[in-house]
């Protein structure tokens, strides 16, 4: 079912050594019986190290539920999960929270921020779980990075949507995660706002050496990322490495 | 509209459980007041009339002296028909083989004739003369007798042995003994006699030619007032119970008030949604209302049903537990049902008035607003500050008054307006407090406790109504536990004053042997013993009595300075119950065997059945004096009852009588404790209520705040962490009310004891209850906990995925 078309030439190039996380027969069942809604189907999936994966599908293919799978927000009916070379069903609750808050950024689509907090306590939240003191240098160069210097005080209900994203990338991004999940970070903002923070991801994969992983139905978003992983009815439909705009608009379009 | 709010109520029945609970509460409080308060009524003025069925008049205002002339009256007059039944007791000990019986002590008259006679037989025979007794059933159960018992009645050479003859049911309650015996055998205790009133058959000629001072009334008028008198005692508890009902049903109003203003808050959006697709204002207003009133009668209906079972259990558990209890059959009016409904449902709709006004003001927009959240973001108004310092300032003021003019409504008033005052300013002084506890417990607890300190203070308003109803629970427990420690340290020093030996053996012959010092030592709860030396002296017109010499060692043994058993060279102190009431001269002649001192004489009490002298009248009085009385010091934690029993044992051995102050203390602080566990208890009531309130605010707000759980739990918060961050908001929330409530009540009985205490008491200290207080702030820590287990159980359990897709 997974095909993989690799046109020539695009930097920063395909992906070597091994991927950041990868899912095998990954199946998630909602309800039972004649309600039973199978929102993924047996997905197997390699995301690769340092780099901006966008996975895209339809409305209801399944792209959030295996997006939480891969995270370890939620837990699959059968197949498994590695991130960053750990198994994920060999955790239990505890375990797999601790691994979330080392190993695992987010940025969800809405309601990102604790809104008793302000952005600079948001940002350094999960090191605060931990019990962790952010390292100063890589927190300014996020923040700096993100543009947030001066607003870093505010608390959410201060900050535009935008800004607000831009604070929940900056908190995904300032432990140095091994790979940062998305989303639709982009859902709710205006084009404008939209190309900004997807710009951010980008340049956290590119300068930071980040990995992420977005989901999103937007082909401008997609067109941000490195590779696309295109979902239908919760089963990988393609994994596209460096698609351009003609190749990924091809692969949608067939999809439909 | 009406399927809105079918459809709603419906969708938040569960969430509506803990404002309906507060109200079941209240209202079954109400029903059980009437249901208690009607047995009572019913138990009491069941039998009230039988001991006057045979009567002609009824004689009040007599001593025992005027029963024993009237009964003797009686019997002279004998030929014309007249009958007299003295009803009233005297407490005595009451033995079988030398042992006291535990709670048989009050011993009456029952006449030999018929006409008067009111026990009613339930076995055996009523007694025909002297030496002869029936027993009142309940007190049979408790002391194991039965009929051919022997039993020996009243202590020194006073003590009458008597048989059982019968069992009897003893239809009134006022006068209800355990021990009936005929008056030849009471006689003897005239003196000691409690006399409530006297049945007279026949002419009342001859009762008032025998006591002319006696208050003579129709029997029937008689029996109408005692009832009605009955009545409006039972209607007094009543109203004191309905008192401490409507603290509870005040606290439920704010804990209702509260889960409104909670509940829509959370769904503003969805009346901005009903305004959006066309709903009007008043049509909003209705359907909420229209949801408060739904709720009010549901549980006001359930309360109804919940207080009278409540009523009829207490009366069953009370019946089997206490028989002489003898509560009557519980029944409630029609008219306290419809009282105890329309206050539940009132309650209600006065609770959901402030939050269903701010319902409407709403506007259509918000729903088309993206969600960021909920922000009731609500802190304290310029005008609520301005009211509530000057309701703190005066309020203040008038207990300043009420300490100097030692008035108790004046410090109602004022403690009433500066507690209102501390309320107003809730919003303010409640989250300052909680952030600043927070804070310790942050540095312990890290980022959870950061984080619950933040969302115990994220609405001001939320977080001072959900610790009023707390505080005012905690305020009047800590005041009335504060206030009767102080009062009960008062009461000590009265009592240390007024009876400064534990309890007295005084001798009724010559003297004791030796051996009875190791006989009181051995009794359980003694501590220690002084040998007093005296003589056995023919004293003026009260003939031979025990007269002790006061030993030198006395400090040693009493309580408190023992001022009353001072005595002067040339004094003679004579003991009230030695001289009974009859006229005693300034000076008397005490003689022993022909030496005769003139002494002057102090009437007092609280050295036994006895007089004293100095040592030196003693010595000028007999060259050999011998042990008469022992004086004892009881162990301060000993067991009053069984204290008297062992000594009584002792006593009945040697002839000699018992006394002392022990049993008295005992008998005031227990009475102390009962008005003290009673209220306490009362306002437990109110302290529940309050804590179903805390459960709920959190169970709310965790429902309200899933996403950002969910939110935390993805970034990295463990199960564990979560259910710490809300174990540690509910303890914050309890803590902060306990230690405020705690401070002001305090507060508040200090002016109590200043107020009232002080103008009986002159020197009355504030006596902190130290251990009793810790204890309140440690329940209400641990129920603070218990409140959060339910909320933290369910918002741990949803996984972060599903939190996140939550709306
Ligand atoms: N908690 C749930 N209970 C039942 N069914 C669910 C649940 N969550 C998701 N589903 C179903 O699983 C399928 C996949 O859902 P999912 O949220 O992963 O889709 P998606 O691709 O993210 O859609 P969208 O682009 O609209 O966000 C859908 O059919 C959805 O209805
Ligand atoms: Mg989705």
């Amino acid at each position: 079912m997974t095909s993989t078309l690799s046109p020539p030439g695009t930097p920063p190039g395909p992906p070597t050594g091994p991927p950041a996380a990868t899912a095998r027969g990954l199946t998630r069942t909602y309800g039972r019986g004649d309600a039973a809604v199978h929102a993924l189907r047996g997905v197997d999936l390699d995301l690769p190290r340092g780099r901006f994966t966008a996975i895209m599908g339809p409305s209801g293919s399944g792209k959030s539920t295996l997006m939480h799978c891969l995270a370890g927000l939620d837990v699959p009916d059968a197949g498994t999960v590695a991130v960053a070379g750990v198994a994920l069903e060999s955790l239990d609750d505890t375990a797999l929270t601790l691994f979330r808050r080392e190993h695992v950024g987010f940025v969800f689509q809405s309601f990102n921020l604790l809104p008793m907090l302000t952005a600079q306590q948001n940002v350094v939240l999960p090191l605060d779980l931990a019990g962790r003191r952010p390292d100063p240098a890589r927190l300014a160069e996020v923040v700096d990075t993100l543009g947030l210097r001066d607003r870093l005080g505010h608390r959410p209900s201060e900050l535009s949507g935008g800004q607000q994203q831009r604070v929940a990338i900056a908190r995904a991004l300032v432990a140095q995660p091994a790979i940062v999940f998305a989303d639709e970070p982009t859902g709710n903002l205006d084009s404008e706002s939209s190309a900004e923070v997807l710009g951010f991801l980008r340049r956290s994969v590119r300068e930071l050496g980040q990995t992420v992983v977005m989901v999103t139905h937007e082909v401008d978003a997609a067109a941000y990322a490195d590779d696309v992983v295109v979902i239908a009815d919760g089963a990988v439909r393609a994994h596209l490495v460096d698609p351009g705009a003609d190749v990924l608009l091809a692969t949608l379009r067939g999809d439909r | 509209m009406r399927t809105v709010v079918l459809a709603s109520l419906r969708t938040h029945t569960r969430r509506y459980v803990a404002a309906a609970l507060a109200v079941v509460i209240g209202v079954a409080f109400v029903v059980t007041t009437a249901a208690l308060s009607s047995a009572t009524r019913d138990g009491l003025t069941r039998g009230v009339s039988a001991p006057y069925d045979g009567a002609d008049v009824v004689a009040t205002d007599l001593v025992g002296r005027d029963a024993a002339a009237l009964v003797a009256a009686a019997e002279e007059d004998g030929a014309e028909g007249a009958e007299a039944s003295v009803l009233g007791w005297a407490s005595l000990p009451v033995r079988r083989d030398g042992r006291t019986l535990d709670g048989v002590d009050e011993v009456a008259q029952v006449t030999t004739t018929p006409t008067l006679r009111w026990p009613e037989l339930v076995d055996g025979a009523f007694p025909a003369g002297a030496g002869e007794a029936v027993v009142d059933a309940g007190a049979a159960e408790r002391a194991d007798l039965g009929v051919g018992d022997e039993l020996s009645i009243g202590q020194g050479d006073r003590a009458t042995d008597v048989r059982v003859v019968g069992l009897v049911d003893s239809p009134s309650q006022l006068v209800r003994a355990d021990v009936y015996v005929t008056w030849a055998d009471l006689a003897p205790y005239a003196d000691e006699l409690y006399v409530d009133s006297l049945a007279w058959a026949g002419g009342t000629d001859a009762l008032t030619d025998a006591v002319p001072h006696a208050t003579v009334q129709d029997a029937r008028g008689y029996v109408e007032e005692v009832t009605a008198e009955i009545n409006r005692g039972v209607d007094v508890v009543a109203i004191l119970l309905l008192l401490f009902a409507s603290i509870a049903l005040f606290v439920s109003v704010l804990v209702i008030s509260n889960t409104f203003s909670i509940l829509f808050a959370q769904r503003q959006r969805d009346f901005a949604l009903l305004r959006c697709v066309g709903a009007t204002r008043r049509q909003v207003l209705r359907s909420v209302r229209l949801e408060a009133l739904v709720l009010g009668l549901v549980a006001s209906a359930t309360g109804l049903a919940a207080g009278t079972a409540a009523g009829l259990a207490i009366v069953a558990v009370v019946d089997s537990r206490f028989p002489t209890a003898d509560l009557g059959s519980a029944s409630v009016s029609p008219g306290w049902y419809a009282g105890a409904a329309v206050t539940g449902v009132v309650v209600t709709l006065v609770a959901a008035w402030l939050p269903t006004r701010r319902v409407t003001a709403v506007s259509p927009l918000a729903a088309l607003r993206p969600d960021t959240g909920i922000d009731a973001r609500t802190a304290a108004g310029r005008t609520r500050v301005a009211l509530g310092v000057a309701a703190l300032v005066g309020g203040a003021g008038l207990l300043a008054l009420s300490v100097s003019t030692t008035s108790p409504l004046v410090m109602v008033v004022g403690g009433t307006t500066a507690f209102s005052g501390v309320l107003l300013l809730g919003p303010l002084l409640v989250p300052a407090l909680i952030g600043f506890t927070g804070r310790a417990a942050s540095r312990v607890l890290g980022t959870p406790g950061r984080l619950a300190t933040g969302n115990a203070v994220r609405h001001p308003r939320r977080t001072a109504a959900t610790t009023a109803s707390l505080l005012i629970g905690v305020t009047l427990t800590t005041a009335v536990l504060t206030g009767m420690a102080s009062a009960r340290g008062a009461v000590d020093d009265e009592m240390d004053a007024s009876h400064p030996l534990d309890a007295t053996l005084t001798a009724g012959g010559a003297g004791l042997p030796d051996r009875a010092v190791d006989a009181v030592r051995a009794v359980d709860g003694v501590d220690d013993v002084l040998a007093v030396p005296g003589v056995r002296a023919d004293v003026g017109a009260l003939g031979a009595v025990a007269v002790l010499g006061r030993p030198a060692d006395v400090a040693a043994i009493t309580r408190g300075p023992g001022t009353v058993l001072e005595v002067g060279d040339d004094e003679i102190l004579l003991s009230y119950d030695l001289v009974s009431g009859r006229e005693v001269p300034n000076r008397v002649e005490v003689t022993v065997d022909g030496r005769t001192e003139r002494l002057r004489t102090v009437l007092g009490e609280g050295w036994g059945s006895a007089a004293l002298v100095s040592a030196s009248t003693l010595a000028a009085l007999t060259d050999t004096p011998m042990t008469t009385a022992l004086w004892v010091r009881a162990d301060d934690g000993a067991d009053a009852g069984a204290l008297a029993d062992g000594l009584d044992a002792v006593a009945a051995g040697l002839g000699a009588s018992a006394g002392g102050g022990f049993a008295e203390r005992g008998y005031v602080d227990l009475q102390l404790d009962v008005v003290t566990g009673a209220v306490v208890g009362l306002l437990g009531i109110a302290v529940v209520i309050a804590l179903i309130g805390i459960a709920n605010t959190l169970g709310l707000s965790v429902l309200e705040r899933g996403r950002e759980h969910a939110l935390l739990r993805a970034l990295g918060l463990t199960r564990r962490q979560l259910r710490t961050m809300l174990g540690l908001e509910a303890v914050l929330l309890s803590v902060v009310a306990t230690v405020l409530g705690t401070v002001i009540g305090t507060s508040f009985a200090w002016v109590g004891v200043q107020a009232m205490v002080r103008s009986v008491v002159p020197e009355a200290p504030l006596v902190l209850p130290l251990g009793q207080l810790a204890v309140v702030v440690l329940v209400s820590a641990a129920a603070g906990l218990l409140a959060c287990v339910l909320p933290a159980r369910r918002a741990a359990r949803v996984s972060p995925a599903a939190g996140l897709a939550l709306d």
